[in-house]
């Protein structure tokens, strides 16, 4: 070309900058359109005829969608739930397709904004969707429970007591936690009977034990930084128990001062005690969680750690062998609690949802009904060493493992005596308050700097219009 | 497309240049020209890069919790909130600090490597590198083939307070009070061990890139400048350094972008934010806040915030290379 370079020059950058200027309006518009008329299309909905062996109304020849975290249990034991739904509604040709997925907020989202998401999900593990924002999709799960499961028995008399509560936001079932899951002090008996050792009732005794374990070159707790504020559990469970239903319902409707009552400061000026004799074992707010546990379970340079019971399978390669592993309840601050020391912070994990929008959320449902099967929650128990919230699936030998065993006795021991707690997962404050107890545990601030700044990370999410608040009775 | 047909007489200038689109110019290799190389282009780059970031500014003025189409539009109330958020502000500190330290400590280090395996060996004989130079070259280069998230794990164990690799070389030299530090757990050293792990994984890209850079200048100009008595550190400030600053501001901008953004190396090193969000970056907050608080209203707000930064960033670094008697402008 001959051409002036300098023309050519311009007319190019003119050309693009007007291009760049319009295309910037043209999507802000779309955006603005889009959430004027998104949303609110209603997919069709898939149902056949109810009847006592189809009690949500299956449609037929349907397909169940069910994502389902892949974490550490797998997803064999749902598809072996899906192969029983099959083979129990053969007469109507469903069809079970279960995707195994993980970081389901990230996976998801998109199939909830558009209004198509899967039947049923198992909403579990790290990067989870938060019930929060979703609470007004789901299914209430009621129905499921009331329902006969495919043994002939009405579900609920079948379940552990309790199981209900961690799953009911505002007076709706939304979220089936089929794991169950027991919180305690772990321990291993082999080394505590060597020793002549006790598990702790209180936190003085758990203070004198730390100056034994001291004795012996052993240090009474150990923490990983991605997992400080499983002494935040151990705490509330502590507090709860000394105080009462008041503790727990202050803390899980975040009210004002929650943090601040009595049993509250007194587990957490016990804990303060053990911190400051030195009886944690140093640098743990820079050590991987599995690695600390690993110093607990395996070079046993610790003696105790809280816990869920999903410490067993986690640690499985890295247990010393002979440790038999035990957990034991978690201490009161004093012999006359409110809550005797059998009182047992128990939840259920893998929380299970039926989004309403889903085409097929009568197959959601069928599918919880088989997974609640006693033959599917006996396969899991045997499959993964858990109890599901399915009574009596597990003998009494606990397959062999002094964990399951323990678990059992515990859950047996604590009767109706079982509570828990969400509002650290629903509204998601779980990595703020982990700062604080890093540096706690460190032995970095008092329990007054502890105290004021859990408070204020609840106190914010409480001011903020923008939260939807849960009402916890 | 068609204006302009009755414009003055051509000039050497703008209307020269419009007195083009006349229509007997639009010939089918020139349209073709247009639609391959720029419209499929710009639509692509409308459609991927542009309408998220306009569509992540909108969402930034509503509280849109992420799982449902239902948003109120809240104006600036996500970006008054932010100023009031100490958290953020914490994070937006650290950020900060990364973008003004990494570059200029990673830079430095990188020239200094790349001038000692081109330039700065024997003062006798051809300009060259110190010996078995090449070697270093590609010693040097491989931290930047490992992924950000494996270099992360591995420094997790290097800096493991009771096994790690470095506590056990401290102790075994002596120093017992590192018995059980947390490096990574301490205010004091986290921030500090989180950016030594990132310049350990970056140098050897930005020295390779300075080694080609150098590579280009005519070799004739060191002669002349070793024969007019200049050292080697003269030499590497009055000829190298001017002679490649143009792949020097590229690098500052390049390295500004990934500081500022330093996601993978924070999640891996420190998930929660560290002693006291002592290594807590936007990125950090901002996913954590949209996808474990749902607040994607107020995350979006976050990310503009970072935009802006960034683009602060970026301008500064060209006025900055201008006033210095930089003349190229590497990018418009």
């Amino acid at each position: 070309m001959n051409e002036p370079r300098t023309g050519l020059d311009l007319n190019r950058r003119n050309f693009l900058r007007g291009t760049a200027a319009a295309a910037a309006l043209v999507p802000l518009g779309g955006a603005l359109a889009s959430c004027a008329g998104g949303g609110d299309k209603n997919t069709k909905k898939e149902t056949g005829k109810v009847t006592s062996d189809n009690p949500f109304g299956v449609a037929k020849s349907s397909s169940v969608d069910a994502v389902i975290f892949n974490g550490g249990y797998g997803v064999a034991y749902t598809q072996f739930a899906g192969k029983a739904l099959e083979k129990k509604q053969s007469g109507l040709g469903v069809k079970v397709k279960v995707t195994p997925a993980t970081n389901l907020a990230q996976s998801l989202q998109p199939r909830f904004v558009g209004g198509n998401p899967p039947d049923v999900i198992d909403d579990s593990g790290k990067g989870n969707i938060g019930i929060a924002g979703v609470l007004d999709q789901l299914e209430d799960l009621t129905d499921v429970i009331n329902a006969k499961n495919y043994e002939g028995k009405t579900i609920k008399d079948t379940l552990y007591p309790n199981v209900m509560a961690p799953g009911t936001y505002d007076g709706k079932f939304a979220v089936l936690n089929y794991v169950l899951t027991v919180y305690g002090l772990w321990y291993s008996t082999s080394l505590f009977e060597q020793n002549g050792w006790q598990p702790p009732k209180t936190w003085d005794e758990a203070y004198q034990l730390g100056g034994q374990a001291k004795s012996k070159g052993k240090y009474l707790f150990v923490w990983g930084k991605e997992a400080a504020t499983y002494y935040l559990t151990l705490a509330i469970s502590s507090a709860i128990k000394e105080g009462g239903d008041d503790v727990r319902l202050a803390l899980d409707n975040i009210k004002a001062d929650c943090f601040r009552s009595d049993p509250m400061q007194q587990v957490l000026t016990g804990m303060k005690k053990i911190i400051d004799a030195g009886y944690v074992k140093p640098g743990g707010a820079g050590t991987q969680f599995t690695a600390a546990q690993a110093q607990w379970s395996d070079a046993q340079q610790a003696i105790l750690y809280p816990s869920g019971s999903w410490i067993e399978n986690e640690m499985k390669d890295q247990t010393k062998s002979g440790f038999e592993m035990t957990g034991t309840f978690e201490p009161t601050v004093t012999s006359n609690s409110k809550f005797p020391l059998a009182a047992l912070h128990s939840a259920a994990g893998e929380q299970y949802i039926v989004p309403s929008k889903a085409k097929n959320s009568a197959g959601g449902k069928e599918f919880l009904r088989a997974m609640l099967s006693a033959d599917a929650a006996a396969n899991f128990a045997k499959a993964t060493h858990s109890p599901t919230i399915v009574k009596d699936t597990v003998p009494a030998d606990g397959f062999g493992s002094t964990a399951l065993k323990s678990q059992l006795k515990l859950l047996a021991d604590a009767g109706s005596n079982v509570f828990t707690w969400g509002f650290v997962d629903y509204y998601g404050v779980n990595t703020d308050l982990l700062v604080l107890w890093n540096t706690f545990l460190s032995g970095g601030s008092s329990v007054k700097t502890l105290t004021d700044g859990m408070q204020s990370i609840v106190d914010k999410v409480r001011k903020d219009p923008s939260v939807k608040k849960i009402e916890v009775k | 497309m068609t204006s302009g047909i009755t414009t003055p007489p051509p000039t050497r200038d703008r209307t020269f240049a419009l007195r083009r689109w006349s229509k007997k110019d639009l010939t089918f290799d020139r349209v073709s020209f247009f639609v391959v190389f720029l419209i499929v282009p710009v639509l692509g780059y409308v459609v991927l890069v542009i309408s998220p970031f306009a569509q992540a500014f909108y969402y930034s003025l509503t509280d849109w919790r992420g799982f449902d189409a239902g948003k109120k539009f809240i104006g600036l109330k996500n970006y008054t909130n932010l100023l009031h958020d100490e958290t953020f502000r914490r994070a937006v500190r650290n950020s900060v600090t990364l973008g003004l330290v990494l570059p200029v400590v990673t830079i430095v280090i990188a020239l200094f490597f790349a001038s000692l395996v081109t330039v700065g060996g024997p003062s006798t004989g051809p300009v060259r590198g110190l010996r078995n130079s090449s070697v270093y070259r590609v010693v040097s280069f491989f931290p930047y083939v490992i992924p950000a998230i494996a270099i992360a794990i591995m420094w997790n164990q290097i800096y493991d307070p009771s096994s790690g690799l470095l506590n056990g070389t401290l102790t075994h030299l002596g120093f017992s009070g590192f018995k059980s530090y947390a490096w990574l757990g301490e205010e004091k050293t986290a921030m500090i061990a989180t950016m030594f792990v990132i310049v350990w994984s970056l140098v050897g890209f930005y020295m390779v890139l300075f080694v080609a850079a150098i590579k280009g200048v005519p070799a004739e100009i060191y002669e002349s400048v070793r024969i007019d008595g200049a050292g080697r550190f003269r030499t590497a400030v009055s000829i190298t350094i001017p002679m490649i600053r143009d792949n020097v501001q590229t690098s500052v901008i390049y390295m500004g972008i990934v500081s500022l953004d330093a996601f993978v190396y924070m999640a891996g090193l420190n998930p929660a934010g560290g002693p006291n969000n002592s290594t807590l970056v936007i990125t950090q907050r901002l996913f954590d806040t949209a996808f474990v608080k749902q607040q994607f209203g107020y995350a979006c707000a976050m990310g503009v915030v970072l935009a802006i930064i960034t683009l602060l960033f970026a301008a500064i670094v060209f006025t900055v290379n201008r006033l210095t008697g930089g003349t190229n402008e590497v990018a418009e």
